[in-house]
């Protein structure tokens, strides 16, 4: 009877000892996120005389609304919104089909160096890029794209596209290959069995690479930083990093728009967690 | 699986990607030793051939030692926290528990946000008047005064260094925990029931087995840790008095705050060729015992 009260408290003592833990990392992991959201909507003269709530009595949106809309010329922060969004979007179409080539290349066929390009691709994701910042910016002067968004648009695809090559061609790989020689005997082509039968069943990772390459390009800040001079064309990361640089810094403003470019795409990745993983999986274990 | 050698179209689908690295990625790479022979405020346009003067002078140069010094306390310090205290946390989360996926997914969430979010929750949070660790450090009665934890010369850097492991840390964790789950329950079984304890089922079951892993985020973590520069430049611009200067925000200052671009090539070359040899001991060495 004794030994197996004993053995219960144990139990309960780990578990209570565990749960304790979880709860502490995960509140690592969100509170600055939970801060920066809740100082966000509350009034910026209580933001500026250090009255930040942690739990506010009354919340507004006015910050939000200071932010957005103003229409001030350069200061219009929905205008590097935009600029972001159509520069990410863009980045996520083109890395996503350039990546498909690649995987299905690298998935059907055999060639001499295969495994070694592969893992190139891999090691992009921690590229030394501000090792070659000069060199891009000579190529980019010397084609006159300087200061445009198509020069943010190549650089970043890039950098995202590799990734998703290597993630994709994991996918294409763990579609069973009966499935698409049965195509073939239908009367497809390889490259159109591809299309029909890998490509659908890959639709998690199609996902998640385009929005990996979306990430990717909407946080940007080393090439925006060097490429972009003219006030209209910045994106989100530049904005706010010169707001930060103000003297007098408007932390109301500053926090929404911090809001308004973190959250939203950490709600889109979210769910794509498990998926994003696979492709390191394979990197390291492989 | 049957493939057919069919070298010329397997380069051919690659070939969209190839050609953007090697215009984008890898051309830069070796332009970068091109331009660091002359010397030349912007890198393009009028250069004069100086030969190694610029290295030379770099080497002379007190800012660029403080630098190194800087990088390298920088790379190690993270990267002892980024892989003891993943390594702890995966063991820790290594078990089925309601809610699991959940927490998984969750944990990642530092790593995916970008940068410039990162550089404001801890301006925000850290900021010597407003800042809620002041508050609470202070309501708490554990300092009498504010602690700038950005603007002294020797807080500023371990600070970042927390700051931009809180972003690694999580990546780490899950890249660890999935090798984890790759081992069998059987395996734990077994080898408790030869009567193993904790430390050798770790010692010789999961160290073994997660061992490439640890590697691999050895070196992903390494060559991240060591580029390092939006959180820094964001932050404090390598302030105050050099004390967060590390080489990535020198290569960047130099090249286009004080438009020195011979010079902050040549480092630039110095910092390819560290990595490069990195790179090659790790796969010589450590990727291929870890393989074994």
């Amino acid at each position: 009877m004794q030994r197996i009260r004993r053995d219960l408290i144990r139990r309960n003592t780990i578990t209570l000892f565990f749960l304790i833990a979880i709860v502490v990392i995960l509140f690592i992991d969100l509170f600055p996120f939970y801060w920066v959201f809740i100082s966000s909507l509350q009034p910026n003269i209580e933001i500026l005389t250090g009255k930040t709530r942690l739990f506010p009595l009354k919340m507004t949106l006015k910050n939000y609304a200071d932010l957005l809309l103003e229409t001030a010329g350069v200061t219009a922060f929905r205008h590097y919104i935009l600029n972001s969004l159509r520069i990410s979007l863009v980045v996520a179409v083109l890395s996503t089909g350039v990546a498909i080539l690649g995987a299905y290349g690298l998935s059907h066929y055999q060639f001499f160096g295969k495994e070694f390009l592969g893992r190139m691709l891999l090691f992009v994701y921690v590229f030394p890029t501000i090792l070659i910042i000069i060199p891009v910016y000579g190529i980019m002067s010397k084609f006159k794209l300087v200061d445009t968004h198509l020069s943010l648009i190549l650089i970043h695809t890039t950098l995202a596209a590799p990734f998703c090559t290597w993630l994709l061609r994991s996918f294409f790989d763990s579609v069973p290959f009966e499935l698409e020689e049965a195509a073939k005997i239908d009367g497809c082509n390889k490259f159109q069995a591809f299309i029909r039968i890998a490509l659908p069943l890959s639709a998690p990772g199609i996902l998640t690479a385009g929005i990996f390459a979306m990430i990717t390009s909407w946080g940007e800040y080393i090439f925006v930083l060097i490429m972009i001079n003219s006030g209209t064309k910045k994106t989100v990361p530049l904005a706010l990093a010169a707001y930060m640089s103000h003297v007098d810094i408007q932390w109301g403003r500053l926090l929404a728009g911090s809001a308004l470019n973190v959250l939203p795409i950490l709600m889109i990745f979210l769910p794509l967690t498990r998926y994003f993983l696979k492709g390191f999986m394979e990197g390291a274990l492989k | 699986m049957i493939k057919k050698k069919n070298s010329i179209k397997g380069y051919l689908f690659l070939s969209p990607i190839l050609i953007l690295i090697t215009i984008f990625l890898i051309y830069p790479f070796i332009r970068v030793i091109h331009v660091s022979l002359f010397a030349t405020r912007f890198g393009f346009g009028k250069m004069e051939f100086s030969g190694i003067q610029n290295y030379i002078s770099l080497f002379k140069d007190e800012v660029f030692q403080t630098s190194v010094l800087n990088s390298m306390i920088w790379t190690v310090g993270c990267l002892i926290l980024q892989l003891s205290i993943p390594l702890g946390i995966a063991l820790l989360l290594n078990k089925k528990f309601r809610g699991g996926n959940i927490v998984r997914s969750i944990i990642l969430i530092p790593w995916i946000t970008p940068v410039v979010g990162v550089a404001m929750m801890t301006r925000w949070i850290l900021e010597p008047q407003l800042g809620l660790a002041n508050k609470i450090l202070f309501g708490t009665g554990l300092i009498s005064g504010p602690i700038n934890f950005l603007g002294s010369m020797t807080n500023a850097l371990p600070t970042l260094m927390v700051i931009s492991s809180w972003q690694f840390i999580p990546f780490g964790t899950l890249l660890m925990l999935a090798a984890l789950q790759t081992i069998s329950p059987e395996l734990y079984d077994a080898i408790k029931i030869d009567g193993a304890n904790s430390w050798q089922i770790f010692r010789y079951l999961i160290f073994p087995l997660i061992g490439s892993m640890v590697g691999f985020v050895f070196f992903f973590g390494f060559v991240w840790n060591f580029n390092t520069f939006a959180i820094i430049w964001m932050t404090t611009q390598g302030g105050p008095v050099n004390s967060t200067m590390t080489l990535p925000a020198l290569i960047y200052k130099r090249a286009f705050k004080t438009f020195n671009m011979g010079e902050s090539a040549a480092m630039a070359t110095v910092v390819g060729f560290f990595l490069i040899a990195v790179g090659f001991l790790f796969f010589k060495y450590v990727w291929k015992r870890a393989e074994q």
